[in-house]
């Protein structure tokens, strides 16, 4: 066997790959090539070195391991917490929305014009059952006689 | 079944419970895969520190897409996809030197270089020789990310190369020429500092 055939069997053998009829073979090289020798001592070497790396870095870091469950769970919670408040922003976000339409409809309201008889003297902006997962918002025209709603958005799922 | 299951309740059998609320299932997951998960992470990212705030973040992350998980797959498969993408993310936003010194705490007083050389096969040889500590931590960040991630899922992990394959989302001839190149490299700085 030449010293480059030897160098793919020594590699091969490192990955786990080498058919065990080769490796007897290859192991008759070695003890006569002192190069292929120190070759296959280095490239076996390196799964065990780096393991011994992660290791050391692992005992360096064994009570923070120990506390990971503790860690994680408060992340978890943290997490929990900020998507209850994203969720609940997301869900009333549109209130403050509707009711910036209501205000600019009633900015815009054809006061003294032909459509002046249904004209309104007050206003009320209302928002009601804003403590179920529904609400309605109303703009309501409290005239003189009756109260009229101009504009509604009625039991909205929030 | 995989080995860490072997005597405990199975993965997808902690997941079920998991989903139907009960988080204390996930914590016996985090127990079984933690030290696995750090010692990964931190063949990635190389610092400790980093390493565990990897390990944290991608166990969070998991829990919270736990539901998209597919039974009848592998847990730790699915869970490495996630701590290795953290890892290598972490790896590439961090500003960190290529050399990262070891706990003076593990050299012992009576630390001396060894008589003939013979390399490191555990963390206590390869503190009493910090030399070569740094010198491989050096080589091994150097290597490109994924050729990094290859080779310390396969050293460090064990994982078979169509496991890698798959946590990595690249074929196995891929898995096995970058594995090929991660070795050749550490492989020549243990060479150059023995025959220093």
């Amino acid at each position: 066997m030449d010293c480059g055939t030897a160098l793919r069997k020594i590699i091969a053998k490192a990955d786990g790959l080498l058919p065990r009829e080769e490796e007897a073979e290859l192991a008759g090289h070695l003890s006569g090539c002192p190069a292929c020798t120190a070759e296959d001592a280095a490239i076996s070497a390196t799964g065990p070195a780096l393991r011994a790396l992660t290791g050391i870095r692992a005992m360096e870091k064994a009570p923070a391991l120990d506390a990971m469950w503790t860690r994680v769970r408060a992340g978890i919670e943290e997490g929990r917490e900020t998507r209850r408040r994203s969720s609940w922003i997301a869900r009333w976000a549109w209130v403050p929305a509707a009711v910036a339409i209501a205000v600019a409809a009633l900015l815009f309201y054809p006061a003294g014009t032909s459509r002046s008889p249904f004209h309104p003297s007050s206003f009320d902006v209302a928002v009601e059952d804003v403590e179920s997962d529904v609400a309605t918002v109303a703009l309501v025209d409290k005239g003189e006689d009756l109260p009229r709603v101009i504009w509604i958005i009625e039991d909205a799922k929030t | 079944m995989n080995e860490r299951e072997k005597g405990g309740v199975p993965d997808d059998a902690l997941i079920r419970t998991t989903l139907a609320g009960d988080d204390g299932a996930f914590g016996e997951l985090v127990e079984r895969y933690k030290g696995r998960a750090f010692a990964v992470a931190v063949g990635i990212v190389g610092d400790g520190d980093v390493a565990l705030d990897v390990v944290q973040d991608s166990f969070i992350k998991a829990y919270y897409k736990l539901k998209e998980f597919r039974f009848g797959s592998n847990f730790y498969t699915w869970f490495y996809r996630l701590l290795v993408n953290q890892a290598i993310d972490r790896w590439r936003k961090s500003a960190r030197s290529m050399e990262v010194p070891f706990d003076e705490s593990w050299l012992s007083e009576d630390a001396s270089p060894p008589d003939s050389f013979a390399y490191p096969r555990s963390p206590e040889d390869l503190a009493r020789d910090r030399e070569l500590g740094d010198a491989l931590q050096r080589a091994v960040d150097a290597l490109p990310e994924y050729h990094r991630a290859v080779i310390v899922l396969r050293e460090v992990d064990g994982m078979a190369y169509d496991e890698i394959a798959r946590v990595l989302g690249c074929s196995v001839g891929t898995v096995m020429s970058r594995l090929h190149y991660a070795r050749g490299k550490l492989k020549e700085s243990l060479k150059s500092h023995r025959d220093r």
